[in-house]
């Protein structure tokens, strides 16, 4: 204890005498500047504050979720932001002239939005105003309006607008979600293809059947949907036009039809087959029906996805013993190992900007979503959960949905893709698994 | 012995009754034992005093008895030996005197010859004279010899008496060595003690010892740590010399870090911001620290990065800056921010 | 095909059940479970889908021992355990593994012959996964698995034009839950003869 004492006295001796040492060096680097500069490098790592105001209603709005309640719950969702309680809030303004930026920076907000709405013959309109509180700046000022039943979509676009507005990023609250339940067991089961909201809400069932539905894929104009049905006894994939319900098949050979993935073009689909006895990787182009062979290896391959650039892809292989990702410059080149360290990496889903590519990743006895940057090769855990699969970036690159078990039962989750965040969409009834995060489409 | 242990297997019975009964049956065990064991290890300590004793009771003297006959036959050899010795030089003294007187008596015979008639009437006064000693002389001799007879006799009476001290004095020293010998297996067991004593006190003064050197390292270490100490004050206020020299730069430098902090935790870097970003902005303040005035000197080419940067300078209520108006004027007045994200979450 | 009368079928589950006690070498927990027997609900399934083939044996065939010889006995005993084998269609794996394990060499021979000697038999081998992992991957691991049982049957007799193969990945577990002992019963090849 005594030595301790000693040793951390000791400790804080150098230290102030390394100080000493640093404003000597100090003093000689700076009395050449003439101006003082100082360099920020690091900013705070929370949330931004903002204050979403409950909107001004004139006419009859219809029930449901206010507006403003639904847009505190998408800037929340991100993770990124930390919406003020209302009921925290000094005052409600609907307008400029009644915000006072005294208040709000009183509260601690970065950002304060205020807006009114019109009910008006079967349409909502919205006036909303985006204020820096600091800088005491309108930053965004805009209307939106939607048919009366629509109002959340009203709501998902004004949090699209906040959010680009505030980042820079465009938001990707109005993006749409697939995703497959599961309700029953053995000869009940029934499987239900979904789409909804990416809060969950609003689900519409596209289709049903007594047999495993996969892998649902978004192509890159959201107009469509691929996946992998059994209905038929055994896995064939789809693709399905939403607007019609018109589908086709993708693939029916004798073996494994799976694991599409459209091209960024939407032009051409990868796929897994195994009509040759063995996994492995084809692309499909749509429009002449031609299939290439893109993989040859007597391992498993499977779960490709192209880069963000549409140039090379990312695919799954037991090639080396256990599941792991390899990467193809171009189709049919050759292979390069991108995971190491784990005897589990799976299924691998790269972002939109080419940064960063997230995948299954076992660590000891779990299984949690991995995010890899694709410069550094760090490797980072996103997921805290256990059972962790399916995941999928969200097309601005900042959430990651994936599906997870919540007391044995699936769930799906989305978290901020540097793992901050974490929620879980209300459950529904059953299983809940397969989730596919669609594109941003205006 | 079968006392105790009949006192143990009584108290071992009694024992099971209770906890406490037991807890103080297994003491009195153990104490039992104890005292058992002491009077069984006592005795095996012991026979070496007994047989010492037994033998020195033994009628026949064992203890070296053969090396002390033979040494006590020698002895009176000797002085056998010596005596006829004694008595060899004794008879030939006496034959000498007896050849002596008789040659003188042949001298004066001879004398008596050549002088002859001149001392006829001496030489038989001389004849009387001469038979009268000679008488006298053989006395004498047998005077001698009974003395010397007498002497012998006395001689041999103390050599007796002598012998039988000697005895007395072997049967004393032999008393005496047994005394000894348990004097000494006194003095061992006591030795013993002492030694145990002396251990235990080396133990003590080891201990002692240790402490005392650990008490002096200690002083050592707190000594060094003392100059350890004063060498740092010293370099410290080496430092705060120099700081002093350069007082401004240094509370510049210090306001400047308070500043870098204060606005770290103000600035949220957008989520389109990456690495390359740069956005400079020069602010004016006022003495008191409030903002007079931000304005973009160059740009990140990314909007909302801008107005983060902004956001955050004008997020601070006061800056911090020195009291000191003439620091504050040439540091503080108007100074450069540059925003640029290195470690992006 | 046949019908089995009730105490047949103790017969033969009881054999099974010792059949599985004497093999099983491993130490997997399911496998006393899981060698044995459909049983409970899932049994009704694989008489539905299966048919009754499922549970082989001849009709009248008696098995009180008391009154059959030791010849006839020993034949009895023979043929009850070729149908315990029969019985036995479900076969395990361990984890990202397709390797056929020792102890269901001697069903799977069995039923490989069965197949040979009766060349009109399709039979239908269903690979699964357990949850664990991704989806897809699974879906592979499950096809590998039941091409390993259908190349084991073709070596042993059977021809491949009565085998087909599907992977239903992680997708159909036969028991629910995280647990070790729910993995190892889900990462199985199922056999359903048609």
């Amino acid at each position: 204890m005594f030595k301790k004492q000693n040793s951390k006295r000791g400790l804080a001796k150098r230290n102030l005498t390394v100080i000493g040492w640093l404003m000597a060096m100090c003093f000689v680097a700076s009395s050449a500047r003439a101006e003082l500069l100082i360099r920020i490098t690091e900013g705070a790592n929370s949330a931004i504050p903002v204050a979403v105001v409950p909107f001004a209603e004139s006419g009859a709005m219809p029930a449901g979720d206010k507006v403003s309640s639904i847009v505190q719950a998408d800037l929340t969702m991100s993770g990124e932001f930390k919406p003020l309680d209302p009921s925290k809030m000094l005052s409600l303004p609907s307008e400029r002239s009644e915000v006072y930026f005294r208040d709000w920076r009183m509260l601690g907000q970065r950002y304060v939005l205020v807006g009114q709405l019109t009910s008006n013959s079967g349409r909502v309109e919205a006036r909303y105003e985006l204020f820096d509180v600091n800088r005491e700046q309108r930053i965004l000022g805009e209307t939106a309006a939607a048919p009366a039943g629509n109002v959340r979509s009203l709501a998902h676009h004004i949090s699209d607008r906040v959010y680009e507005a505030i980042t820079g990023e465009p938001g990707a609250f109005s993006t749409k979600l697939a995703y497959v339940t599961l309700t029953g067991s053995g000869k009940n089961s029934v499987y239900r293809l979904h789409i909804s909201d990416i809060d969950g809400q609003r689900s519409k069932v596209r289709l049903e059947s007594g047999e495993p539905i996969l892998s649902p894929a978004w192509s890159p104009d959201g107009k469509k949907l691929a996946y992998v049905s059994f209905e038929t006894g055994k896995p064939v994939i789809y693709i399905h036009e939403l607007a019609t319900g018109k589908r086709t098949k993708a693939a029916d050979f004798p073996g494994l039809n799976s694991a599409p993935a459209w091209s960024p073009d939407g032009k051409s689909l990868l796929m897994t087959l195994s009509k040759d006895g063995n996994a492995e990787v084809y692309e499909k182009n749509l429009a002449s029906g031609k299939i290439t062979k893109l993989t040859n290896h007597w391992a498993i391959d499977t779960e490709a996805a192209w880069d963000h650039a549409g140039k090379g892809v990312f695919f799954t292989s037991d090639r080396s013993g256990g599941p792991q990702i390899y990467y193809m410059e171009r189709p049919g080149a050759e292979a390069r190992r991108i995971t190491f360290g784990s005897r589990y990496n799976a299924r691998a889903r790269p972002d939109s900007k080419g940064e960063y590519v997230y995948y299954v990743h076992q660590r000891e006895r779990s299984f949690h979503i991995a995010r890899r940057n694709l410069k550094t090769d760090e490797e980072f855990i996103v997921t805290r959960t256990g059972t962790d699969e399916s995941p999928s970036v969200s097309p601005n690159g900042r959430m990651l949905i994936y599906a997870t078990e919540q007391g044995g039962k699936g769930v799906l989750t989305v978290v901020s893709a540097d793992g901050g965040a974490a929620y879980s969409l209300p459950a529904s009834e059953g299983e809940v698994r397969e989730p596919a995060w669609g594109p941003i489409t205006r | 012995m079968k006392g105790h242990e009949r006192d143990t297997v009584n108290k071992e019975s009694i024992s099971l009754k209770s906890p406490i009964a037991m807890s103080l049956g297994l003491h009195l065990l153990i104490v039992v034992v104890a005292l058992a064991g002491w009077s069984w290890t006592n005795p095996m300590q012991e026979p070496e005093p007994r047989s010492i004793s037994a033998r020195l009771i033994s009628p026949e003297p064992k203890p070296s008895p053969v090396v002390d006959e033979q040494d006590q036959r020698d002895e009176a050899d000797k002085r056998e030996q010596a005596a006829e010795k004694q008595r060899e030089k004794d008879e030939a003294e006496r034959r000498k005197a007896q050849q002596e007187a008789e040659r003188k008596a042949a001298e004066k015979a001879a004398q008596e010859k050549a002088r002859k008639i001149e001392q006829e009437r001496k030489q038989q006064e001389a004849k009387a004279r001469e038979k009268a000693e000679q008488q006298a002389r053989a006395k004498e001799a047998a005077r001698k010899k009974a003395e010397a007879e007498a002497k012998e006799r006395e001689r041999q009476k103390a050599e007796q008496e002598r012998k039988r001290q000697e005895e007395a004095k072997r049967k004393a020293e032999e008393e005496k060595k047994r005394q000894e010998e348990q004097r000494r297996a006194e003095e061992a067991e006591r030795k013993r003690k002492e030694e145990e004593a002396r251990k235990e006190a080396e133990r003590k003064r080891k201990e002692a010892e240790r402490r005392l050197r650990e008490q002096q390292l200690n002083a050592l270490a707190e000594e060094a740590e003392e100059a350890r100490e004063s060498e740092a004050r010293r370099q410290r206020e080496a430092a705060a010399a120099r700081a002093r020299e350069a007082q401004m730069l240094t509370d510049s430098e210090k306001y400047q870090a308070l500043i870098r902090d204060r606005l770290a935790q103000a600035w949220y870097p957008p989520a389109s911001a990456t690495e390359n970003m740069v956005a400079r902005l020069q602010i004016t303040l006022l003495p008191t620290g409030e903002l007079q005035g931000v304005t973009l000197v160059s740009s990140s080419g990314n909007t909302a990065f801008d107005n983060s940067a902004l956001s955050a300078v004008r997020s601070l209520n006061r800056y911090p800056v020195p009291g000191d108006r003439d620091t504050f004027e040439r540091y503080f007045r108007q100074f450069t921010i540059e925003f640029n994200p290195k470690r992006l979450r | 095909m046949m019908k089995v009368s009730a105490q047949n079928k103790a017969f033969a589950m009881l054999l099974s059940f010792g059949l599985v006690a004497g093999c099983s070498s491993t130490g997997d927990t399911m496998e006393e479970d899981g060698y044995g027997y459909d049983s409970g609900s899932d049994v009704a399934a694989i008489d539905q889908e299966g048919g009754s083939t499922v549970y082989g044996g001849e009709d009248g065939e008696g098995v009180s021992s008391s009154v059959l010889s030791d010849e006839e006995r020993a034949e009895a005993r023979a043929k009850a355990e070729q149908e315990a084998l029969r019985n036995i269609t479900t076969f395990y794996f361990d984890f990202d593994t397709s390797e056929i394990k020792q102890e269901a060499r001697n069903a799977l021979v069995t039923h490989a012959r069965f197949l040979s000697s009766n060349p009109r038999q399709q039979v239908r081998l269903e690979g699964h996964a357990d949850e664990r992992g991704s989806k897809e991957y699974n879906l592979a691991l499950g096809e590998r698995r039941a091409k390993a049982v259908e190349r084991f049957l073709v070596v042993n007799g059977a021809s491949r034009g009565q085998i087909e193969t599907v992977s239903y990945g992680e997708e159909k577990p036969v028991v629910r839950g995280s647990s070790e002992s729910a993995y190892a019963q889900n990462r199985r090849v199922e056999l359903i003869f048609k």
